[in-house]
């Protein structure tokens, strides 16, 4: 049966109440209200989790600026630290490659024969570099090379060959091995062209000797 | 939900609402202001699934208070609770007020009724009941009466099942089965008022329907199995303390709402058998259902008007709506059927059959049902309310 056709219902729903004693015209307003309210909260936290997010990605950023200064100037020590390093340790190479002569040529006098008389000691530069290729990085200190072979001279007159011979041995005796090596060039053993006529004949002489290799080297 | 937006406009959100899934429906019937000295009559009517029950019946303190007869008595509101067998989620009102109004009318009436408003509000003794306008006729004004209204626009016919306010009055009206007759009920708008805040919030129950007893009653035998088994093509007698009405319904729809004129109901009967056989009150009802005096004498000038009109609510059945009705239900009449049934076979050849307000429904344990035409009212609230809350 139908009764809804004869339900005349004067009642208004806005005038429905309900009979729970949980009343939902009270419990949505503080419900609605504690929604706001978490909401609220929820932004407050985000926009302070925001700020400070923002604050330290500012502090982030500020020090990695100074930290890139500090960075960029440690970068530049450690270059200028690196190079005088190598400047030292080519200094180091120069003061391992120094040759102590004086000793040598010291005694040097000891063992010359009378009959010898020196003109000439000299150490033969050593031979020219080649020049560097194009682009190729050269240390300005460095040489292009870590080895120096030099070359040491003895010129001088004598009247005959003996003393010479003598010197010569005596010169490659074992006090004489920081300057000179065995291998040895006699460069010219003649007459001495400008000896004035009517005094004792003179002979000239001129030996080459390799000296000790220079290394420029730890 | 309905939301009504403006007078003849209304919205329904949601689609159904909660309560329409339901398949339990649990809601309190009671009838105010009946006049009955023991207190209120109700009904706790429970629906699980197709079957009805009725947990509680019986008479329930009033409210403290009444019914307020002018906008002036309205701050004076009660608070009522009801006992704790009637205790359903929500209630069924239907209210017996001399200024209320109930009965079919066409759609100009019901207009020119809205316009008249409140203003020409009266007792409900003083009307003129028509089969095509119940509603009041103009009459002098009351005293006590708000100020008078006067409309500065034309009222509309309001949309089916929506309450409206109109010049101090709430109407409701629904569309009759008969094209362009409706059914309209009417309170004024401060008993409509305070009817709706008696029962408190956050208390069972609340009042989900307000009804004018008329209205409550034509809804009360839709449970009835002659109703059932006529599958809705059924004319009946409501008899009432103080009026008798006959209702016609086609395929359950209502066709025809009728207060029989110039007949009180069982009470006056009751009189004039008294006065007739000059028997004491106690005795009535034994006169009525044994047969050792015979009342016919006595009933018959009582009896005759009344089923002359019946006689003639037939024949606008048969005429208007081509419904052969040789029988009629009979409900509300608590001693002597058995007198209406043989006046009614003598006189216009129709066979009365009188039911029990609660047949069809189950009772539960305790129910008394000695007495059940005092509850027929706020049965029919309940069931009326029911159906729709299913």
């Amino acid at each position: 049966m139908k009764s809804a056709s004869v339900h005349l219902n004067l009642l208004k729903d806005t005038e429905r109440l309900s009979s729970s004693p949980v009343r939902l015209r009270v419990m949505m307003p503080v419900v609605a209200l504690f929604a706001c309210l978490g909401m609220a909260l929820w932004w407050a936290i985000l926009f302070t989790q925001i700020l400070m997010i923002r604050a330290e990605a500012q502090t982030i950023d500020e020090d990695v600026k100074a930290k890139s200064n500090a960075h960029a100037e440690a970068i530049s020590r450690q270059d200028q630290v690196r190079e005088m390093r190598q400047q030292l340790e080519q200094l180091t190479y120069y003061r391992n490659s120094v040759r102590a002569l004086g000793k040598p040529l010291a005694k040097l006098a000891e063992v010359m024969p009378l009959k010898v008389q020196l003109t000439e000691l000299s150490f033969a530069p050593p031979p020219f570099d080649p020049p560097p290729k194009p682009g190729q990085k050269v240390s300005p200190f460095a040489p292009l090379t870590n080895v120096e072979t030099q070359r040491f001279v003895i010129a001088g007159r004598t009247t005959r060959e003996t003393p010479v011979v003598a010197l010569m041995e005596s010169l490659e005796s074992t006090n004489f091995v920081t300057l000179i090596t065995r291998d040895k060039r006699v460069k010219s053993f003649r007459q001495d062209a400008n000896a004035e006529k009517g005094k004792r004949r003179l002979l000239t002489f001129e030996v080459e000797y390799t000296m000790p290799e220079r290394r420029f080297a730890k | 939900m309905k939301i009504q937006l403006t007078r003849t406009k209304t919205i329904e959100i949601g689609g159904k609402s909660k309560s329409t899934s339901r398949s339990k429906v649990d809601l309190t019937g009671v009838e105010l202001f009946s006049g009955e000295s023991r207190g209120a009559p109700a009904i706790r009517l429970l629906r699980r699934k197709e079957d009805w029950h009725i947990l509680a019946a019986g008479f329930v303190p009033p409210p403290n208070g009444e019914l307020p007869q002018r906008w002036e008595d309205t701050p004076h509101q009660p608070i009522w609770e009801l006992p704790r067998n009637f205790q359903a989620p929500s209630a069924a009102l239907a209210v017996n007020s001399e200024m209320s109004s109930f009965g079919q009318a066409s759609a100009e009436a019901i207009v020119r009724e809205m316009a008249q408003g409140l203003g020409d509000a009266k007792p409900k003794s003083h009307a003129a009941i028509s089969p095509r306008l119940s509603l009041k006729t103009p009459q002098k004004k009351s005293e006590d009466a708000p100020p008078p209204v006067t409309p500065n626009r034309k009222p509309t016919i309001p949309p089916p099942g929506i309450p409206v306010s109109e010049n101090g009055r709430r109407f409701v009206v629904k569309p009759f089965a008969e094209q362009g007759f409706h059914l309209a009920a009417s309170l004024p708008e401060f008993q409509a008022l305070w009817l709706g805040r008696l029962l408190p919030e956050g208390h069972r129950p609340t009042a989900s329907s307000l009804q004018v007893a008329e209205s409550a009653l034509m809804a009360s035998p839709l449970l009835q199995p002659a109703f059932t088994d006529a599958k809705g093509n059924l004319l009946v007698v409501f008899v009432r303390r103080d009026a008798i009405y006959f209702a016609g319904y086609r395929k359950g729809e209502p066709v025809l709402w009728r207060r029989c004129p110039g007949v009180k109901g069982y009470e006056a009967m009751r009189d004039a058998i008294g006065k007739a056989l000059g028997v004491e009150d106690d005795l009535i009802n034994d006169i009525l259902e044994d047969a050792l005096v015979d009342p016919r004498p006595a009933l018959e000038p009582f009896l005759h008007p009344v089923l002359q009109q019946l006689d003639l609510a037939r024949a606008y059945l048969a005429g208007k709506h081509a419904m052969e009705t040789n029988a009629a239900l009979l409900l509300g009449l608590p001693h002597g059927a058995g007198h209406w049934c043989h006046a009614a076979e003598d006189s216009i050849k129709m066979k009365l059959m009188p039911a029990h307000p609660f047949d069809g429904l189950s009772l539960a344990k305790g129910v008394e049902d000695s007495e059940a035409h005092h509850y027929l009212v706020a049965l029919g609230a309940a069931i009326a309310a029911a159906e729709v809350e299913t």
